[in-house]
């Protein structure tokens, strides 16, 4: 197998991307230690097994997730072969298949691999968020009302914003980059480390600028879990303005059913 | 020569190297020169003075700059603030000679191109154009800003609209974002984790077990001494059988003597003989019985009278071991003629 280096910032999605360099050191690709088993394999690793076994492994991996979910940080398919699947790998593909039906079924949760080539997993929920404002009063991350923010920023400006635009904003809202914030602390650090590692936002280099700058986008679990329609509303309640004053960003949130966006009616 | 506006056309008329110099409309670029007259010998003296080319240098750095710094100034569609640099820079390259003066030429081209993306792209856009500064006013007023009704602490904030925020003002942001996200709930223990505190634990545990320990020594003794006192008593009582067997054959006839082989074995029982030999050798040690050879080297035993019974200490002490096998307990048998037990197994068999 083949070598493959992964730029953490720039993945190779369905969207062509431009290939800008990333700032984070590429992580090691252990991937290249597993092959993913053929049917046939997984066919025969699983004759050798008796169910309570695999039901007892698919658990574990199960369980495995949600934890690693509290810090949203996607799972690596190595680790997950590595720390839990160990001595099963053979019947890997088996294992996920039942992991993503328990979490379809048990807990409304979609398992997805948001990237197909370096095998990162997440968790996202299956059922649409209340409309308007939840009932449940469960306490409220700030931090993602910081994301919310910056989120909005990059779609309403198209998809693509020089960071210093997005500084520029929240200095206005009287967060500063550079120094500490009473509520997010250090913030250069959670936007440009934390949510890019959860996947939310991504930071890529602009190649030739002096000094260096950098854009943000939307990470690959942003694409999966925000509502673009339910950002324009919020929008139009905000300006006042009807949404579809916004014609191209209206488009681009109502466009494609078929895509990873979700939509803004319930379906199951 | 007509230079075209915007950002897009630059590139055909703006040759570099020598072939863009126009010797014919020579103009004056800042008016520094001082010279009135063209000639040869004037061009050259352009192309290598040093001060023109450091002003020349000077002058495209500052260009760039002023793209770099007001560059948002620059990309608001009010103004052609970018034309003007351009037309500047154009000017400027005329009297570009050297390398190094064109790489700063350059620097500038890709500087202004991509302010010029930028700028093309906010046309490309329909509909309403989106400006972050109004958003971020409105947003203020969502998250609860209490604007200050006196104007006097505006030049502190530099701007920033003033007043204070409330401390939850980024949970109403959040709560309001919540439904546009379809996050997965995060798994946490309900009860929390638990605490690892050992100490306490301990302590109970060992004052618990220091009690019962006492308890089962005291159970000890009583248990052990039943259990020597019935291997004694049996042993014992075996001894003394034998004893009496030994005594009764001797008193029967005193004169012949008894064969060792033929009083301890047993012809039907290997084990009986054993456990016989074992018994007589207490007799032996004891002093209530004697072993000898007689004439034929063959062992005999005899009681041992009672007055002939003396301390052991004056009595050199002997000691032999016998073995004993099946086949060589059947040999002896044979050997001897052995028919009959002389010593009775005893009538309750214990095992």
């Amino acid at each position: 197998m083949t070598q493959r280096k992964r730029l953490s910032h720039t993945q190779s999605s369905s969207q062509s991307r431009r290939q800008s360099g990333s700032l984070v050191a590429q992580e090691e690709d252990d991937d290249t230690t597993f092959t993913q088993p053929s049917t046939s394999q997984v066919q025969r690793g699983l004759e050798k097994l008796t169910p309570a076994q695999v039901d007892q492994k698919t658990a574990e991996v199960v369980q495995y997730f949600l934890v690693k979910d509290q810090k949203k940080i996607p799972v690596r398919r190595a680790d997950l072969v590595k720390h839990v699947v160990k001595e099963y790998r053979n019947i890997y593909p088996e294992i996920i298949k039942r992991a993503a039906r328990t979490f379809d079924q048990v807990f409304g949760l979609k398992l997805v691999e948001i990237d197909p080539k370096s095998h990162m997993y997440i968790l996202i929920n299956k059922l649409e968020a209340a409309e308007g404002v939840s009932p449940i009063n469960s306490p409220t991350n700030p931090k993602m009302g910081l994301l919310f923010v910056i989120l909005s920023v990059i779609f309403m400006k198209g998809g693509v914003v020089r960071e210093n635009l997005i500084w520029n904003t929240l200095k206005k809202l009287r967060v500063d980059h550079g120094e500490k914030h009473e509520e997010f602390g250090d913030v250069k650090k959670v936007v440009t480390d934390e949510f890019v590692r959860q996947r939310y936002l991504e930071y890529a280099r602009i190649p030739h600028t002096e000094p260096i700058e950098h854009e943000f986008r939307w990470g690959q679990r942003a694409e999966l879990e925000v509502s673009k329609a339910k950002i324009l509303e919020f929008m139009g309640q905000l300006h006042e303005q009807d949404p579809q004053t916004w014609s191209q960003q209206y488009r681009e949130a109502h466009s494609v059913p078929n895509s990873s966006q979700p939509s803004t009616s319930s379906q199951r | 020569m007509k230079r075209a506006r915007g950002g897009g056309d630059e590139e055909a008329p703006r040759q570099n190297g020598s072939a863009g110099r126009r010797k014919g409309e020579q103009q004056q670029s800042d008016g520094d020169d001082g010279a009135g007259a063209f000639g040869p010998a004037d061009l050259q003296d352009d192309d290598n003075d040093p001060g023109l080319r450091r002003e020349i240098r000077s002058k495209y750095r500052d260009l760039i700059n002023s793209v770099q710094q007001n560059r948002e100034d620059m990309l608001s569609p009010s103004n052609n603030k970018l034309t003007e640099v351009l037309e500047e820079a154009n000017k400027l390259f005329k009297d570009v000679r050297q390398a190094r003066e064109a790489a700063l030429d350059a620097q500038l081209l890709v500087v202004a191109t991509d302010l010029g993306k930028e700028k093309a792209s906010q046309l490309f856009a329909e509909g309403t154009a989106f400006d972050p500064t109004a958003f971020a006013e409105h947003l203020l007023s969502f998250m609860g800003l209490n604007r200050l009704e006196d104007g006097e602490d505006d030049q502190q904030n530099g701007g920033a609209v003033d007043g204070y925020l409330p401390q939850d003002a980024w949970h109403r942001v959040a709560r309001r974002a919540e439904c546009c996200f379809r996050t997965s709930p995060s798994f946490h223990y309900m009860m929390g984790s638990f605490h690892a505190e050992p100490p306490p634990p301990k302590q109970r545990i060992e004052r618990q077990r220091k009690a019962p320990s006492k308890e089962a020594k005291r159970m000890m003794p009583t248990q052990l001494k039943k259990m020597e006192s019935s291997h004694q008593e049996a042993t014992e009582k075996e001894v003394e059988r034998i004893l009496g067997y030994l005594k009764s054959y001797y008193q029967d006839d005193p004169t012949s003597p008894i064969s060792y082989f033929e009083f301890v074995i047993d012809p039907s029982s290997f084990s009986r003989t054993v456990e016989n030999i074992f018994h007589m050798s207490f007799l032996i040690r004891d002093g209530l019985a004697r072993m000898y050879l007689d004439n034929d080297k063959l062992p005999c035993i005899a009681p041992v009278e009672e007055g002939e019974v003396e301390a052991g200490g004056s009595c050199s002490r002997k000691q032999c071991i016998v073995a004993i096998s099946p086949k060589i307990w059947k040999e002896l048998i044979e050997a001897f003629d052995i028919r009959d037990t002389m010593i009775h197994p005893p009538s309750t068999q214990n095992e």
